[in-house]
């Protein structure tokens, strides 16, 4: 009886284990921020990303001596009888990704499913230029469970980037999952004393 | 000349006789203190046990090899009907002594299943192995009952498809199937086994086993999990129940019977 009961004892031990669907379950690439030297740092600046989509756009742009030129999405006429001169022109999709974000350790940037490269545009409140990152990838469909439906994951193949604000660029963890693992790293121009 | 013990059990009549006995032996003891007690037992009278139940402290040494046991599983076409998957199994064990019995185990089990949510739908057929050691821990492994404890090792070599909606990216814009046909994987669990077993009629034993079954060692495409693993069950969790439900034959093929020595009372 006593071999039983240890037997049964052990067993449910072992009985606790679950591997449900996760409650955080986006697949985010993961971009952690450091100085140029490779230390882990809180990045103070206002950071909005953006990717362009695929198609175009028309941009309907007004100018006046005096005023400050404005760029809308859809034609304003009460600015045509104001005086401003309108220009008509197309430009590449965007979306934005990331609004605003500061003072933080690492930023969340989702991926495209199917292109074979996203192309980011890292905006700052504090420096006029602006950084373009361009990520080549693959995207795969996973399934955990079938009752956790389907993500799709990606392989990072190559990574590069513009010079405003960025000294250089890493891939670390070429798997983009759900599990929340550092992907890249953004070494920032600068060294935090 | 040493009378030997041979049994624990003995039947009601002969209980009987032996409490009368020890009343008369204190009722006379109370009754005549001062004489000497006289205490008669008719000599007619034989002390019999019931039924030959073989010594526990002296157990024979019993030859190594006592045959062969195989079996197959109930539970198995049982869950198929009321669930989305299913299998068959049958098992070969030999008897070491009747304590130690070597098992393999084969089955082929399969899997159809759509998730009512998520619409995904996994499907599987394959065999599968186990191979593993049972130990009967009751101390008389003469009679015909057993209790197991053990362990097993599992194994499948299978193929499976999974599909489901179409994938659409909702920012990127675009749609892509998910469909895939014929993902292998090469999965491997142990098990721990609790069961235990009886006879039902001449070779013909019942018998259910309990496990607790965990994964070693899942195979896997980058695009799914194995949904279903034959032989293990489902993957929601890292570790699983299951359980049989076996119908046994024993084949005592070179099983050697015991001696059952007569019992001469003195």
């Amino acid at each position: 009886m006593k071999k039983l009961l240890c037997i049964l004892s052990l067993t449910a031990l072992f009985a606790c284990s679950s591997n449900n669907c996760p409650l955080e379950s986006t697949v985010l690439c993961n971009y952690f921020f450091y100085d140029q030297n490779g230390v882990a740092i809180k990045y103070n600046d206002a950071i909005t990303v953006t990717t362009l989509l695929p198609g175009n756009k028309t941009v309907y742009t007004y100018r006046k001596l005096g005023f400050q030129t404005v760029t809308y999405a859809q034609r304003d006429t009460t600015l045509l009888n104001e005086g401003f001169s309108e220009t008509i022109s197309t430009t590449r999709k965007d979306t934005l990704l990331v609004n605003k974000a500061s003072d933080r350790s690492f930023i969340q940037v989702p991926m495209s499913y199917f292109n074979k490269a996203d192309t980011l545009i890292f905006s700052y409140n504090n420096i006029s230029g602006k950084d373009t990152i361009i990520i080549e990838h693959d995207g795969f469909a996973h399934v955990e469970l079938p009752e956790c439906g389907t993500h799709v994951y990606h392989h990072l193949h190559s990574i590069r980037s513009t010079d405003a604000a960025i000294d250089h660029i890493e891939i670390i963890n070429p798997l983009v999952d759900y599990g929340g693992k550092e992907n890249i790293k953004i070494f920032f121009n600068g060294v935090v004393e | 000349m040493e009378e030997k013990r041979t049994s624990r059990y003995f039947s009601m009549a002969w209980w009987s006789k032996t409490v009368m006995v020890v009343l008369l032996m204190v009722v006379a003891g109370n009754v005549s203190a001062q004489d000497e007690p006289v205490v008669v037992v008719n000599e007619t009278d034989t002390i019999r046990p019931t039924k030959y139940i073989a010594d526990l402290t002296e157990q024979p040494d019993l030859p190594f090899f006592q045959g062969f046991t195989i079996s197959g599983d109930l539970l198995g076409p049982g869950l198929y009907l009321f669930t989305d998957y299913g299998n068959i199994e049958a098992a070969l064990r030999l008897n070491l002594k009747g304590t130690f019995f070597p098992t393999v185990e084969v089955g082929y089990a399969t899997c159809k299943s759509t998730d009512p949510e998520t619409d995904i739908y996994y499907a599987t057929s394959a065999p599968y192995f186990r191979i593993g050691l049972d130990w009967n821990i009751l101390k008389n492994k003469l009679q015909d009952n057993r209790l197991f404890v053990g362990a097993r090792y599992g194994f499948s070599s299978f193929k499976f498809d999974m599909s489901g909606p179409n994938m659409k990216d909702p920012i990127w814009g675009g749609s892509a199937p998910f469909n895939y046909k014929d993902a292998s994987s090469n999965s491997g669990w142990i098990e721990f086994v609790f069961g235990a077993q009886t006879k039902i009629w001449r070779n013909f034993h019942m018998g259910w086993s309990v496990r607790y079954k965990k994964e070693m060692k899942i195979g896997q495409p980058d695009y799914a999990k194995p949904y279903y693993i034959p032989g293990y069950g489902t993957t929601t969790d890292t570790s699983c129940w299951g359980g049989t439900y076996n119908l046994i034959f024993d084949l005592n093929w070179g099983k050697k019977k015991l001696k059952r020595t007569p019992i001469n009372a003195e």
